[in-house]
């Protein structure tokens, strides 16, 4: 199946992308493949997937989308309906990797439905990554790290900064540019 | 699901244990059944072996 015949075939779930790809090879390079991983926002299941099949981990992925997590079950992956990190004990993972919603919307452009949850990041593109920076850190194991996708779009900066006011230091591990934004991989310790 | 995921899971309101009830199997896999809160009582269903644990204000199947 092309990209294309995957996308309208799957209409509600986001399919993976370069972002995907970005975030899947870089947590695949710095696990060390004992650990507790958890994927937020798991779409189609593809960077779970590519953890699991990479690395000894042990994964497991959330989303929000029912139409997402039945299929990234699909793909073999333990998946929970979820909002962001609520379900989980504390301190249970070793690593969380969460490819955000990042896309800045003006409000009157929303067109509510699946797809733009899964792209939509608000007005200022942090609707839901300021959130997941709040509560992350109470399911990370000690010595947790977040594996975060950032794009330019939204500012990395300011992704970075608040990341600081949640007791976060963060460290760039992978990026990549495109013609319209430069994408990132930001390790949080 | 396989039951070990209740090992990582709690309650999403109070973050306390949930409690496997009126489980269907197969195989190994749990395809049915609620995770129950041992301390508020919320019951969360699992659907299709995913168990659904959004707070029960935003279970609905549409967006937003």
């Amino acid at each position: 199946m092309t990209l294309e015949e995957r996308r309208d075939a799957e209409p509600d779930v986001y399919q993976p992308a370069e972002d995907s790809q970005l975030l899947a090879e870089a947590a695949c390079e710095r696990l060390a493949g004992n650990e507790t991983v958890l994927e937020v926002g798991t779409g189609s299941g593809y960077v779970a997937a590519r953890i699991a099949d990479g690395t000894d981990a042990r994964v497991v992925a959330s989303d929000l989308n029912p139409h997402a997590v039945r299929q990234a079950r699909t793909e073999g992956v333990e998946t929970v309906r979820a909002d962001l990190v609520s379900p989980f004990r504390d301190g249970t993972f070793d690593a969380v990797a969460f490819n955000p919603p990042y896309l800045p919307t003006d409000p009157e452009n929303e067109w509510d439905d699946w797809m733009e949850h899964a792209l939509s990041g608000g007005e200022d593109g942090r609707a839901v990554i300021d959130p997941f920076l709040e509560r992350v850190g109470r399911v990370l194991a000690p010595d947790g790290v977040v594996y975060l996708l950032v794009s330019s779009l939204t500012g990395v900066d300011g992704v970075v900064e608040e990341a600081g006011d949640h007791g976060f230091s963060a460290v760039a591990v992978a990026d990549e540019s495109f013609p319209f934004e430069t994408l990132t991989v930001l390790e949080l310790h | 699901m396989k039951e070990s995921l209740l090992e990582i899971l709690c309650c999403p309101l109070d973050k306390h244990d949930l409690e496997l009830e009126n489980a269907d199997y197969d195989d190994e896999e749990v395809v049915g059944g609620n995770l129950v809160c041992t301390e508020c009582g919320e019951a969360y269903p699992i659907e299709d072996g995913i168990p659904n644990l959004l707070p029960p204000d935003m279970r609905e199947e549409t967006p937003a």
